[in-house]
């Protein structure tokens, strides 16, 4: 049986324990290891109706499938290029917006930001265009829908990733954020980037392949 | 403000109890909204008790309904819906609710010497979707009801309208509430345990919590987007599994059973948990091979996202796709094996004493395994051709889910239930209405297994022509109805006995069962803040005999803490030189 009581550095515990400032880089590592478990989760919601079009699309005869004998076109790809740009774009932005705030350059931060936003309202302007191009219906075909539910999915995330960065800038303002503590916009950077990444992988799988 | 940004905060006289929040007030604060772990915890096992007797009554309904061949008591399509209705809210209104949500909300907190989740308000927001759900889940009787199972495959469960929709809704909702549960359980496992509980110090039931709540995290949203499809399909008449439309109904089973097999860890690691604690306490040895039951747990979550195909053999597969999921579906049974072993080798040799929670642990030993065999047969793809539409399967279901995580469940009910109540349970009742409980399962669901083998088929409403050429067949399914009635007074015995202890029960006292692990170091029940200050962790809680591997607990308590007059109703838990 082992010995009851192992040499454990108990100094070194307790340091710890008693140590302000490590408590509060603590509650911010909690909260931040959180927000990531949450973009996980969400990643895995994308990932089921990415498996969901792979497997459709790998099961089906012909692709682009047969609609009332006619053969869907491809989505064309050029002006998702287009809006793709603008969206990893928004991202580059949202970077610099962020390093702008580590570095206290105010201005900078909310001209960056302000960037960010535009250019996410523009990609979803692209996407409403995009979505008016496309040849089938949501209703119509296996292709429809997979694309309108998944490329649906990323706009909502990106909607709501434009009124969350909007609130951030104005919190930001306000003077919520001060000090080491500005966690909201690590988060709100986190999850913008997060909704690129979920885009390059729609635009490889719709565009690409 | 731009000055001030990195200035450092004042360094001020800090102390353990400066983030001891004062105790809300107030019945709705306490009781209703609470963020309290505890609070939240007794919640869930109300609710999950709740949906239990609903979900227990419909399982009554399928056994008089099979009385007669023919069907004795309802219409087959009510048979239908009274099935579904069985299988759904057990799955995910009573399981889910009653492992991870009750006993891993009480218990894992304090087994990590924390003062709450990570997330308290999530924790909050968590548990009141689930009531919700299940009023969208019962709302759907009042629309003719879903017609096609738990597992709603399409395109039959399309055709159930209004209540297929309602029915998605509802598990998504769950779903939501379970990923979030499993992210907050997550985040509280890494980062707030005690000092010097480093990952290998950790319970057990910890280990196997963290395991829980990692395939919450990620295979409810699984779940939750096949049935988010579905939910699409019914409602806005989204092709997904629409054939004539170029979708796939095996696309389907693919999407909910990549989440509905670990669901079935889901329920079942947390009972594993629960068992790691109860026998080395009972037995009073330390755990054999705690890194392997450990690793074993996070092996079985990791290997059960590998193995949903096993459920889909009689859907067409490809023979390419069957053989490796046949092979990963028998892996799983070596992590399982290798944590039956250490079990059985914790208890060899040890002092047994025979409480309420360890006759149940015991008996979790003898069922699940018999459920792990039978899931052994199932995984074999020509076994499985013969066996997957029969009885067998529900045999093999029951053997796993009634005695390997029901069986989990009550031995933590009760093993637990001094810590929560401060009370005993009162041992007469708890042993008879084991036994009733013990027998009722093994009655009702061991002839299926024969049932099945010889062709019985499942989810049929009468068995006229199977009757005709098995006429041993009537028997042995009444002999099942009046079996499962042993299970209902098991459990009306059951709410009595938690009922009656609440008052009657003898004083626990801080440590009834001579148990190491954190929570009875504390009293019963738990302050609100559990822990003034947060003890400091120096070995495994295993190590029955030696002094107790803490130190800063919030009075100090004797090494060998005092048998209590309940404990003495065993053999004295601390033997001289023990």
């Amino acid at each position: 049986m082992a010995s009851a009581v192992k040499p454990l550095g108990l100094q070194a515990v307790e340091a710890r324990y008693n140590d302000v400032e490590r408590h509060y880089a603590e509650t911010r590592d909690i909260r931040l290891l959180g927000f990531v478990f949450f973009l996980i989760s969400d990643c895995v919601l994308f990932a089921s109706f990415i498996f969901a079009y792979m497997y459709l699309r790998v099961s089906a005869p012909a692709w682009p499938p047969f609609v009332d004998g006619h053969q869907l076109p491809w989505f064309d790809t050029a002006f998702a290029a287009l809006n793709s740009v603008v969206l990893f774009g928004s991202g580059v932005t949202m970077h610099f917006a962020l390093e702008n705030w580590k570095h206290l350059n105010k201005q900078k931060f909310n001209a960056w930001l302000l960037a960010t936003i535009v250019l996410g309202i523009a990609f979803l302007l692209g996407q409403a265009h995009e979505w008016s191009l496309i040849k089938t219906t949501w209703q119509g075909s296996s292709m429809g829908a997979s694309f309108f539910t998944l490329t649906g999915m990323h706009g909502f995330h990106v909607f709501v990733g434009v009124i969350y960065l909007t609130v951030l800038g104005f919190q930001a303002n306000r003077g919520v954020y001060t000090g080491s503590k500005y966690f909201g916009l690590t988060a709100g950077t986190l999850y913008w980037h997060f909704v690129d990444v979920i885009w390059v992988a729609l635009f490889f799988l719709f565009y690409l392949w | 403000m731009e000055a001030g940004m990195h200035a450092t905060p004042a360094l001020h006289e800090h102390d353990s109890d400066d983030h001891i929040h004062p105790p809300p007030e107030g019945f709705i604060r306490k009781y209703v909204f609470s963020l309290d772990h505890k609070v939240i915890g007794v919640q869930y096992f109300i609710t999950g008790i709740l949906f239990m007797l609903i979900g227990g009554s419909f399982a009554e309904l399928i056994r008089l309904q099979l009385w007669k061949p023919e069907g004795a008591i309802m219409s087959h399509e009510a048979y239908n819906v009274v099935y579904t209705m069985h299988g759904t809210p057990m799955v995910w209104l009573v399981l889910i609710p009653l492992v991870t949500g009750a006993i891993g909300n009480f218990v894992m907190p304090l087994q990590i010497g924390a003062r709450d989740v990570a997330f308290p308000w999530l924790n909050m927001i968590s548990f009141w979707i689930v009531p919700l759900s299940g009023v969208v889940l019962f709302s759907t009787l009042l629309y003719g009801g879903a017609h096609a199972g738990w597992t709603e495959y399409p395109p039959i469960s399309l055709q159930d309208g209004v209540a297929g929709a309602l029915w998605c809704l509802s598990i998504i909702l769950v779903g939501v509430s379970s990923t979030m549960t499993g992210m907050n359980f997550m985040v509280t496992i890494i980062k707030m345990r005690a000092p010097g509980m480093t990952w290998t110090r950790m319970p057990l039931f910890v280990w196997a919590t963290l395991a829980t709540a990692l395939m919450n995290m990620i295979a409810t949203v699984a779940l939750s987007a096949a049935l988010l499809a579905l939910f699409l399909e019914h409602v806005y008449n989204v092709p997904f599994f629409d054939p004539s439309r170029g979708g796939s109904p095996l696309l389907y089973q693919h999407m909910f059973w990549f989440y509905s097999h670990p669901a079935v860890y889901i329920f079942i690691l947390p009972a594993f948990g629960v068992i790691s604690e109860v026998l080395p306490t009972f037995a009073r040895k330390p755990i054999f091979g705690y890194k392997m039951i450990a690793f074993s747990s996070m092996a079985i979550a990791i290997l059960g996202f590998a193995v949903w195909a096993h459920h889909m053999y009689p859907s067409g597969l490809a023979p390419w796709i069957q053989t490796p999921f046949m092979i990963l579906t028998f892996a799983v049974g070596v992590p399982t094996g290798i944590k039956i072993f250490s079990w059985l080798a914790t208890i060899w040799g040890g002092r047994i004493q025979l409480t309420v929670p360890m006759l149940y642990a015991l008996a979790f030993l003898i069922t699940f395994t018999f459920g792990g065999i039978t899931g052994i047969f199932l995984a074999s793809v020509p076994a499985n051709l013969h066996e997957h539409g029969s009885y067998f399967v529900v045999g093999h279901f029951h053997y796993v889910v009634g005695g390997g995580a029901v069986f989990g469940f009550l031995a933590g009910l009760t093993y637990w239930y001094p810590k929560v109540t401060g009370r005993m349970l009162d041992e007469r009742m708890g042993k008879i209405g084991f036994w009733l409980f013990f027998a009722g399962l093994n009655l009702t669901f061991l002839p299926m297994h024969w049932l099945g083998l010889e062709g019985m088929a499942r989810r049929y409403a009468s068995y006229e022509y199977f009757a005709k050429t098995h006429p041993d067949s009537v028997f042995w399914n009444q002999f099942a109805t009046v079996s499962s009635f042993l299970m209902v007074a098991s459990v009306a015995l059951l709410a009595v006995n938690l009922i009656w202890s609440l008052r009657h029960g003898k004083l626990a006292g801080n440590n009834p069962w001579g148990a190491r692990t954190l929570e009875w170091m504390i009293s019963s029940p738990p302050p609100y803040y559990n822990f003034k200050k947060i003890p400091i962790v120096y070995d495994r809680p295993y190590d029955f005999g030696e002094p107790l591997p803490y130190r800063n607990l919030d009075h100090e308590t004797d090494p060998y803490p005092a048998p209590t007059r309940a404990s003495l109703a065993g053999p004295a838990p601390f033997p001289a030189g023990a």
